[in-house]
C-alpha cells in the first residue's frame, strides 16, 4: 500500500512544517522586534514632558488662519492624490500586464518596461495633483515655479526614477529567477546595501550645491562640528531661491561623505545668525546620532516583510520572475509603503526631536531656537499645531508647537 | 496613394567636370543674383496665388505656371551648386536637366488647407532645414564657447561630394543620392508652401530619388515594423530609453577598449579577432535597437542585450573577413567624412523623431516617410559606427537604398558604388529588385 503511505507520511509532515513555519516567524518576528528596540533608542530624556504651548500665544489669528486654510488644501490635495494613486495602481495591477505586448526584451527587459510604465501611469494621475499644489504654492507666495516648468521638471525627472525601478526590477527579477520563491530573502538586504550606498552618495546626486562661502557661518560650523563630536563635518549651499521662498536644511551622508546642506533661502537675511546656527547644529545633531544609517536600519526591517508580501501576492502571476507579476508587485509595494508612513513619520519625529534636543545642547540658545520655530512657520506658512489626522499622515517632523514646546522643557531642566 | 504632384526627375550620369565642380559657387554668380531677383517676384505672385486659391479653390493657370518654373528652375540651381548634377542650368529652368522636376498641373486644393498654409507648412519646415540646412547655414556660438552647425545633409554632401569629384571626377551615387532625396523634398515644401499643390511634401526616401541601387553591404538593416506605435509609450520615450542610455555608456567603455584591441589585432593579421568581432556586432545591434526606440522607428521596448532578430529593425552584419591593412592603419582619417554626414544624418533623425512624437501621439501611427527617414539614418549611422569599429573595411553608403535582398558579406554594391573618401569597395553587381520580400520598409 504505497499510496496509503505516502499519505499517512504527508498528513504527519503537514503539522510538522506548520510548526516549522510558524517558529521561523516567531524568531523572524522577534528578531525584527529586537532590531526595532535597538533602533529606537533616543538621547532624548525618556522622562520629558511637554507642556502645552498655545499658538495664539505666539502667533497672530490672521497667521494661524492663514496656515491653517494653506495646510489643509495642500494636505486634501495630497491626500486625494494618493487615493488616486491607490486606485490607478490597483487598475495597472489588473491590467498592466497587457502592456507586455510593447516589449521586445526578455524576460527582466519586459519587467522593467512595466515598472517603468507603472511610475508613467502614476506620473499621468497625479499631475493634476501637482498642478493644483503649484498653483496654491504660487498663491501664497511659497512658490516661485511656473506650470510648465514644474510639469517639465516632474517629467525629465521620471528618467532617475525610470533608471531607479529598473535596477530594482532587474535585481528582483534576477534573483526570481534563480532563488525562485525566497528572492525576497536575499533581495531585501541587498535593496538595503544599494540604499546604505545610494546614502553615502547623496551629496554627490544633489544639483545646485557650492561650499559655504560665508566666513563666520564657516568657523560657527567648524565650532558645533566639535561640540557635537563631529568633527570635520562640511557644510555646502543649495540654490533653490528660483523656485521656492520656503528655508529649509538638510544632513547627508555619512564618513567621507557626511555633509549639512543649507537652502539659500535660509541664508538670505530672513533668519539671524543665531537662528541659522541653530539649524546648523540641528543638522550636526542628526549626523551626530546616525539618523542617516538608522533610516537605513528602520528600510531593511521594513523590506524584509514588505519583500515577502511581495512575493507572496505575486505568487498567482507565476512569481516574480515573471513580468506579467510586475504591476502587481508595484501595487502591493506602494500600498504597504503608504500604510507604512504612519510608522516612519514617528520614526522620523524623534530623529527630529533627538536633533532639536542635540541642537539645545550644542548652541545653549533657547532664545535663538524658539525664534527659529516661529520663524520656520511663518516664512514657510507651516501649520504650528495641525489637525491630528495630518499629523499623524504627513508630519515627519514635530509641530512647531511641540519643539517650542521642548525648548521650553530643555529651558526647565536648568539647560541640561 | 498616387504619386506626389510634385516628382524629382533624375537623368544624371555622375560624371563631373574638375575645373567647373572646383569653383561651382563662383560660376553660379549670376544664376545666385537671376534667383534673388526671380525670388521677389515670386513672393509677390505667391500672395496673389495664395488669394485666388483661397476663392477658386484652384490655383490660376499663369500664376502656377510662374511658380512651377520658378521651383523649378530653384530646384536645377541648387542641384548644380551642391553637385548634384554637372552642367551650367539654364536661366529659366527649362525641361531636360539632370536633376529636374515634373510639376503636374493645377488641381483643387482645400479651401482649409490653403487658408491655414502658413501653419501647416511649420513640421515640413523642419525637416527641410534638416535637409537642406537654414538657409546658407546656420552657426551659433553660446555663451561656453561651444558651437553647434547647421548646414543640413544636403550640404555636408556638397563637401564631401566636393573632395570626392577633385579626387575622382566623379560624384559618389550615395551621395548623389542624399542630394537628391534633400533636393526632391524641397522642393515639394516649396511647391506646397507657393500653392503648386496641397500634397504634403513626402519625407520618404524611397519615393524621392527613382531607380535607387539594390544594395548588398556587409552592414545593412532590415525594417520589419507595421507602423503602429503605442501611445503610453510613446509619450514616455525619453525617460523610457533612459536605463537604456545609461547602460549603451557602460557597454560602449567596453566597446571601446575591445575596439583598440581589435584595431591592433587587424592592423597585424588582416583580421578582426572573433570575440572583438562578435562582442562589437552585438554592442551595434543593441545600439541600433537603442536609437530606433529613442527616434521612434520602431514601437518595442529593446532588450538589453541586442539579441539578433528580436527587433523590428534589424542589422545584419557579415562574418568577419579579411579587412585592407591601409584602411585599418589610417581608419580614423577615413572616418571624418562618414561622421560628418552621420551628425547630419543624425539631425534627420532628431526632428524625425520629434514630429513622429506627435504625429503617433495622435494617430498611434508613425507616418511612414518619417519611419522610412528614420530608418535611413539609423542605417548610415551604424554602418558608420561599424565602420569605426572595425567590423568591416567597406565605407558606409550615404544614399537611400531600395527595397530588395541584402546578403552580408557580399561587399559594397552598384551603382557608381561605394563613396569612401577616395576609395571604393568591391563592387558587386546590382541586385534585381525582389517585391514583397520586405513589404513596406526598403531599408536594407
Amino acid at each position: 500500500m504505497p499510496g496509503a503511505r505516502a499519505a499517512w507520511q504527508s498528513a504527519l509532515a503537514r503539522p510538522a512544517r506548520s510548526s516549522l513555519t510558524l517558529l521561523a516567524l516567531a524568531a523572524f518576528a522577534a528578531l525584527w522586534a529586537l532590531a526595532a528596540h535597538a533602533l529606537w533608542h533616543s538621547t532624548v530624556p525618556s522622562g520629558l514632558r511637554l507642556a502645552h504651548v498655545d499658538p495664539r500665544e505666539m502667533f497672530s489669528a490672521r497667521f494661524l488662519a492663514r496656515s491653517s486654510s494653506y495646510d489643509r488644501f495642500l494636505q486634501v490635495d495630497a491626500l486625494l492624490g494618493q487615493l488616486t494613486l491607490v486606485v490607478v495602481l490597483a487598475l495597472y495591477a489588473r491590467r498592466g500586464h497587457r502592456l507586455m505586448r510593447e516589449s521586445a526584451a526578455g524576460r527582466i527587459g519586459t519587467g522593467m518596461m512595466l515598472g517603468m510604465l507603472g511610475f508613467a501611469v502614476l506620473w499621468i494621475a497625479e499631475v493634476p495633483f501637482g498642478l493644483a499644489a503649484v498653483w496654491w504654492e504660487r498663491r501664497h507666495g511659497i512658490s516661485h515655479q511656473g506650470y510648465v516648468s514644474s510639469l517639465l521638471t516632474s517629467f525629465l525627472s521620471l528618467g532617475g526614477k525610470f533608471l531607479f525601478v529598473s535596477l530594482a526590477l532587474l535585481l528582483a527579477m534576477g534573483l526570481a529567477g534563480v532563488l525562485r520563491r525566497w528572492w525576497w530573502a536575499v533581495a531585501a538586504p541587498a535593496f538595503a546595501g544599494l540604499a546604505l550606498l545610494s546614502s553615502f552618495l547623496s551629496i554627490y546626486l544633489i544639483p545646485n550645491t557650492h561650499p559655504l562661502r560665508d566666513r563666520q557661518t564657516t568657523a560657527e560650523v567648524r565650532e558645533l562640528a566639535r561640540v557635537e563630536r563631529v568633527a570635520g563635518t562640511r557644510a555646502e549651499v543649495q540654490d533653490v531661491k528660483r523656485r521656492t521662498t520656503a528655508p529649509n536644511a538638510e544632513s547627508v551622508g555619512f564618513g567621507s561623505t557626511r555633509r549639512v546642506i543649507l537652502w539659500d533661502t535660509l541664508l538670505d537675511g530672513r533668519f539671524p545668525r543665531d537662528q541659522v546656527r541653530v539649524v546648523i547644529a540641528h543638522e550636526l545633531g542628526h549626523i551626530a546620532h546616525h539618523h542617516i544609517l538608522e533610516r537605513v536600519g528602520w528600510l531593511a526591517l521594513f523590506l524584509l516583510p514588505a519583500a515577502g508580501l511581495v512575493a507572496l501576492f505575486t505568487r498567482r502571476r507565476g512569481g516574480l520572475a515573471r513580468p506579467e507579476a510586475v504591476p502587481v508587485a508595484l501595487f502591493v509595494f506602494v500600498l504597504l509603503q503608504l500604510l507604512s508612513v504612519p510608522l516612519t513619520n514617528i520614526v522620523s519625529r524623534r530623529d527630529e526631536s533627538e536633533a532639536d534636543w542635540s541642537a539645545l545642547q550644542a548652541t545653549h540658545d533657547p532664545a535663538a531656537a524658539r525664534a527659529l520655530f516661529r520663524n520656520l512657520a511663518t516664512t514657510s506658512l507651516a501649520n504650528p499645531d495641525p489637525p491630528t489626522w495630518t499629523y499623524v499622515l504627513y508630519d515627519d517632523h514635530p509641530t512647531i508647537v511641540q519643539r517650542i514646546a521642548m525648548v521650553d522643557a530643555w529651558q526647565a531642566r536648568g539647560g541640561r | 496613394m498616387s504619386e506626389h504632384p510634385i516628382r524629382l526627375v533624375v537623368s544624371d550620369d555622375l560624371e563631373r567636370d574638375r575645373l567647373t565642380a572646383f569653383f561651382r559657387w563662383l560660376l553660379a554668380i549670376p544664376h545666385l543674383i537671376w534667383i534673388a531677383l526671380w525670388s521677389i517676384a515670386a513672393l509677390l505672385a505667391a500672395i496673389v496665388n495664395w488669394a485666388a486659391t483661397l476663392i477658386l479653390a484652384r490655383s490660376p493657370g499663369w500664376l502656377h505656371r510662374f511658380l512651377a518654373a520658378y521651383v523649378k528652375y530653384a530646384t536645377q540651381l541648387y542641384a548644380y551648386l551642391y553637385l548634384a548634377a554637372n552642367p551650367y542650368p539654364t536661366f529659366d529652368g527649362q525641361d531636360g536637366y539632370p536633376v529636374d522636376l515634373s510639376i503636374a498641373p493645377p488641381a483643387r486644393q482645400s479651401r482649409w488647407t490653403v487658408a491655414l498654409r502658413g501653419l501647416l507648412l511649420l513640421p515640413a519646415a523642419l525637416i527641410v532645414t534638416a535637409l537642406t540646412g537654414a538657409p546658407g547655414g546656420t552657426t551659433s556660438f553660446r555663451r561656453q564657447g561651444s558651437f553647434s552647425l547647421n548646414f543640413g545633409l544636403l550640404y555636408v554632401a556638397a563637401v564631401l561630394a566636393w573632395f570626392a569629384i577633385m579626387a575622382r571626377g566623379r560624384m559618389p551615387r550615395g551621395l548623389r543620392d542624399a542630394a537628391a532625396y534633400a533636393l526632391s523634398y524641397g522642393a515639394q515644401f516649396w511647391g506646397y508652401a507657393l500653392l503648386l499643390t496641397d500634397r504634403y511634401p513626402n519625407s520618404d526616401p524611397l519615393d524621392a530619388v527613382p531607380d535607387l541601387p539594390a544594395r548588398a553591404d556587409p552592414i545593412h538593416v532590415r525594417v520589419d515594423d507595421d507602423l503602429r506605435r503605442s501611445r503610453l509609450t510613446v509619450f514616455f520615450r525619453l525617460p523610457l530609453a533612459f536605463p537604456h542610455l545609461v547602460w549603451l555608456v557602460l557597454w560602449g567603455i567596453a566597446a571601446l577598449l575591445a575596439a583598440i584591441v581589435s584595431w591592433v589585432a587587424t592592423l597585424f593579421t588582416g583580421r578582426s579577432p572573433a570575440w572583438a568581432h562578435r562582442f562589437l556586432c552585438a554592442y551595434l545591434r543593441y545600439q541600433l535597437h537603442v536609437y530606433a526606440f529613442l527616434h521612434l522607428i520602431a514601437n518595442p521596448f529593446p532588450g538589453f542585450v541586442g539579441r539578433a532578430g528580436s527587433y523590428p529593425l534589424e542589422l545584419a552584419v557579415a562574418e568577419r573577413q579579411r579587412q585592407n591593412r591601409w584602411k585599418t592603419g589610417f581608419r580614423l582619417v577615413l572616418l571624418i567624412p562618414a561622421l560628418l554626414l552621420a551628425s547630419a544624418y543624425g539631425t534627420l533623425a532628431a526632428t524625425v523623431a520629434l514630429l513622429g512624437w506627435f504625429s503617433s501621439l495622435a494617430r498611434a501611427r508613425m507616418p511612414r516617410g518619417m519611419r522610412n527617414a528614420g530608418a535611413l539614418a539609423l542605417r548610415y549611422q551604424a554602418q558608420t559606427f561599424g565602420y569605426a569599429l572595425l567590423l568591416t573595411d567597406a565605407y558606409p553608403y550615404s544614399g537611400p537604398v531600395r527595397a530588395g535582398v541584402a546578403e552580408a558579406g557580399a561587399g559594397a554594391g552598384e551603382g557608381g558604388g561605394d563613396e569612401g573618401p577616395l576609395a571604393s569597395a568591391s563592387p558587386a553587381p546590382e541586385r534585381p529588385d525582389t517585391p514583397g520580400a520586405l513589404p513596406d520598409v526598403g531599408l536594407t
